[in-house]
């Protein structure tokens, strides 16, 4: 389970996030929504220990994650797929598959071999350079990287960005096939509201820094004044 | 055959090949250190001076050439993940003038620091190879023991550096934290131990080319390296700072430059040489030249 | 409004006129009072300090960074000292001319290639100029006298000023202070022209190449044209000081000019300040007493000035204030003082907001 309690951030003047509070538990998706600026990323940025907070705390079980260096939160068990999925093109699939597996105590060969299972597309290419692989694909071998290390926490930035609307739903499907199967809290930042809240079981509305609604997804999906003012998701 | 090997052209070409992996070394420890810090190194040379210094002196006590050897790469390995730590980690994130300048002044107290203790004097390492030509029906073929020593030497660690790289897990460790560092973080890769794991074994390379150059003809003397160091940059330069394979021919294509000047016109002007290579080198292809340095991070 | 603007504008170039004018004649009567070795001391680093303007000028305003200025200077030094060897009795100031011509030159020839570069490659570049120029003075033996460089004697004392000494030494006094009254002269007239340049249309055009060149090149400044024109002014600056500092030791040899000039240079500029004039004139005076700062250093640790470490003193003193000046106060001794001057003023004005309340 990992909970954020009162989180605020700045950069310099600017107050990215101000006391943000959330929870996500163990099979469980949690969908972080709101416009562009609205501080999802830097949400996200701030567990993964990127970026510094001013107050507030991130507990991970009963481990707090504050000042603890990015790479050590990964050996915790926490996968972050960053903005833009972070797929390193200069390298291979495997070799970014073999990356995504070192940090963890996990067999290597036989988490290619399920990843490679569970991602066939990647099977093909496996020896190919990232850099020729389309959106879907990178998305997939971001995800597969994330998963090789056997998390217990993944955290998503906005895996839907540049794909197609069928391929966006796969993926969805997919993260909650995911989640329910290896019992995983799932951290989902979307400005894509509409496709997050249709596997999401909690959300959290960010506008602005701050948490303008939390709680039940169906809730949230329901609450008009939401739909209109926070989530574009008006007819 | 005996006679082209015997040749005034072979014999440029072989004098121009065994100068030029000294400088396709250098390049390449330049270009590891580029990769992983964005720093282009000028006290490069200089710290390997002094590292053949420490380590080719202990001759004197009776140690072998060999151990001598590795006490020079190792020695010169701790200085350079000293180096990174010390003064280039404070330096991360600044003006990129910060660094070189910091570097220029290390070159400074260094080269100063080993004239005061060993003087100016050039010293001849003796290596356990001959020196003597080889000869062909009475005619002299320019290639000696050492200077097949020297290449296979050369080559055989441009194989090892090319190996860690390519299939070890320290090797994958260092390109990502050079292509995509905070990617790496994510994923639990150690970055900043990444960088000075670069700066020493970018050290070590260089390292190990000072001593060739210093058991050569050549000699160990304080200044020995800056004209090695420029030509080495030269030649990372040509290859574009980002591609050891470029540093490597680039090293090559100067060394033989160099000799082909020096032997049709005068010595003097074989440094111009290198310049005239990286001028005509931008004009063909200047994005080469600037493979990535418009998007650089640090 | 605009008259106004253009009034100010020369009440500023007054106000400069007056400031530089203030400051060389008081370098003028400083050089009476000193000795004889602290005098000619004190000549080279006018010397110096115009190179150090060009420096500045360069790396601080269009944000270039030259390891070449050691090259520039030995190509004025040599026009200079070829000239002056076969014509001993040309007006000093042709002679200067043509080292500034020849020095700008040569920044043409690096600089036109070198606008195709960035920041470690331009420095690697430069430095390449400058370790192949010495070199190149080797070669052409006839013209330049190889290892063993030219003599010559061009700063003969004119007899007025000579009459004004009397006692034994009355020459070496009089040529001593003479020299040393010139070089300050010179490196005043500089001054004055760098201080100019440096607020003037194409300084401001500089800094906004520097800081921003995608927005200066929108607003139809010409990159290359500005960056070229910033190493040729920095490479005239370069060959007038070089030849004002080898006609001052009425020598020019390969050794006059070797790489590690290059960093005391740069040493030089950034414990002045980078970027800044009053930088480039405490570069020069740390470099006119730097003999001086060296024996004191070697009297402190107690170190045999003839010995090896001795000898070698000036280039660990200097790389070392390089790189904790970096470290610890990278805007130099001009940056340090601006900032005092600074939180001064700040705090009186804050004081008097106080008082209001």
């Amino acid at each position: 389970m990992i909970r954020v309690d009162n989180l605020s951030v700045s950069y310099g003047a600017v107050k990215a996030l101000r006391n943000v509070s959330l929870q996500a538990s163990p099979g469980l998706i949690t969908a972080v929504l709101g416009a562009n600026g609205a501080g999802k990323t830097t949400l996200l940025r701030a567990i993964s220990g990127l970026v510094t907070p001013q107050s507030g705390n991130i507990l991970l079980g009963e481990k707090s994650l504050l000042r603890m260096p990015t790479e050590n939160i990964c050996r915790l068990g926490l996968a972050h797929v960053p903005e833009g999925r972070g797929v390193i093109a200069e390298l291979t699939v495997e070799d970014n598959l073999r990356l995504g597996a070192l940090a963890s105590k996990v067999n290597l060969a036989e988490g290619l071999e399920t990843q490679y299972a569970q991602f066939p597309a990647l099977a093909d290419r496996r020896k190919k350079y990232c850099a020729t692989l389309s959106g879907g694909e990178r998305q997939m071998l971001a995800m597969a990287r994330a998963l090789i290390a056997q998390p217990k926490v993944l955290l998503l930035d906005e895996p839907s960005l540049g794909l197609a609307p069928l391929v966006t739903s796969e993926l969805m499907k997919l993260i909650l096939q995911l989640c329910e199967s290896e019992n995983l809290t799932v951290i989902l930042v979307e400005q894509n509201a509409k496709s997050a809240l249709r596997i999401a079981h909690n959300a959290v509305v960010l506008h602005l820094g701050a948490v303008v609604a939390s709680g039940d997804a169906k809730t949230v999906a329901d609450d008009e004044d939401l739909r209109r003012y926070y989530l574009g998701l008006v007819e | 055959m005996s006679s082209f090997l015997t040749s005034a052209f072979m014999h440029n070409i072989f004098g121009g090949l065994a100068q030029g992996v000294i400088y396709s070394l250098v390049a390449l420890s330049l270009v590891i250190i580029w990769q992983s810090t964005h720093v282009l190194n000028f006290a490069q040379g200089a710290m390997a001076m002094l590292a053949t210094y420490i380590g080719m002196t202990q001759i004197d006590r009776g140690i072998g050439y060999w151990w001598c050897l590795v006490i020079s790469v190792v020695v010169g390995m701790v200085f350079g993940g000293v180096t990174e730590r010390v003064l280039i980690r404070p330096l991360y994130g600044k003006p990129e003038i910060n660094p070189i300048v910091v570097m220029v002044g290390f070159l400074g107290v260094i080269e100063a620091v080993a004239t005061a203790i060993w003087t100016s004097t050039t010293r001849n390492i003796a290596a356990p190879f001959s020196q003597v030509f080889f000869q062909s029906h009475g005619n002299l073929v320019y290639l000696s023991p050492f200077i097949i020593f020297q290449v296979i030497l050369a080559v055989v660690i441009m194989l090892l550096v090319a190996a860690l790289f390519r299939f070890t897990k320290l090797g994958l460790q260092l390109r990502a934290s050079a292509l995509a560092p905070e990617v790496a973080r994510l994923l639990g890769v150690r970055v900043n131990r990444m960088l000075t794991i670069g700066w020493i074994l970018s050290a070590g390379v260089g390292a190990i080319a000072a001593v060739i150059l210093a058991s050569g003809s050549f000699g160990l003397f304080p200044t020995d390296m800056d004209g090695v160091f420029v030509a080495g940059f030269i030649a990372a330069a040509v290859g574009g700072l980002e591609s050891p394979i470029g540093a490597i021919a680039g090293g090559l294509l100067i060394g033989l430059a160099e000799q082909f000047i020096l032997a049709y016109w005068s010595p003097n002007v074989a440094p111009l040489g290198g310049i005239i290579i990286l001028v005509v080198a931008l004009m063909i292809r200047p994005q080469g030249i600037f493979t990535r340095t418009v998007g650089r991070r640090v | 409004m605009n008259w106004l603007g253009s009034l100010r504008k020369q009440e500023t170039t007054h106000a400069r006129f007056i400031c530089v004018l203030g400051l060389t004649i008081l370098a003028l009567v400083v050089t009476i009072f000193l000795p004889p070795v602290a005098d000619s001391q004190l000549a080279s680093g006018a010397a110096i300090t115009i190179v150090i303007l060009g420096l500045s000028w360069l790396i601080g305003w269009s944000g270039q960074i030259s390891l070449g200025n050691s090259g520039f200077m030995a190509v004025g030094a040599y026009a200079a000292g070829i000239w002056a060897h076969h014509h001993a009795t040309t007006p000093l100031v042709f002679t200067l001319l043509l080292a500034t011509v020849a020095g700008a030159f040569s920044g043409l020839v690096v600089g036109i290639p070198s606008t195709r570069l960035r920041g470690p490659y331009l420095a690697g570049m430069t430095l390449a100029f400058a370790a192949a120029i010495t070199p190149l003075a080797q070669n052409f033996t006839s013209m330049t006298g190889g290892e063993g460089g030219l003599f010559f004697n061009t700063l003969t004392t004119p007899k007025w000023f000579l009459h004004q000494f009397g006692g034994i030494n009355a020459a070496i006094n009089a040529n001593a202070q003479w020299s040393a009254d010139l070089a300050v002269v010179i490196a005043g007239v500089m001054f004055f022209f760098m201080a100019n340049l440096f607020h003037s249309r194409s300084g401001r055009a500089m800094r906004l190449v520097r800081d921003n060149d995608v927005a200066a090149e929108l607003m139809g400044i010409n990159l290359p044209r500005t960056r070229t024109l910033a190493f040729v002014v920095a490479a005239a600056f370069a060959g007038l000081g070089g030849a004002l500092f080898t006609l001052l030791n009425a020598t020019v040899t390969p050794e006059t000019f070797p790489l590690t000039l290059s960093i005391t240079l740069l040493t030089l500029m950034v414990l002045g300040g980078i970027g800044t004039l009053s930088g480039a004139v405490i570069g020069g005076i740390i470099y006119s007493f730097s003999p001086n700062l060296v024996s004191y250093v070697n009297s402190l640790t107690g170190v045999n000035p003839s010995s090896n470490l001795g000898a070698n003193m000036q280039g660990i003193i200097f790389g070392s204030l390089l790189i904790l000046t970096m470290l610890f106060a990278p805007r130099g001794i001009a940056g340090v003082g601006l900032k005092i001057k600074h939180s001064l003023q700040s705090r009186r004005k804050l004081e008097s907001v106080e008082n209001v309340n």
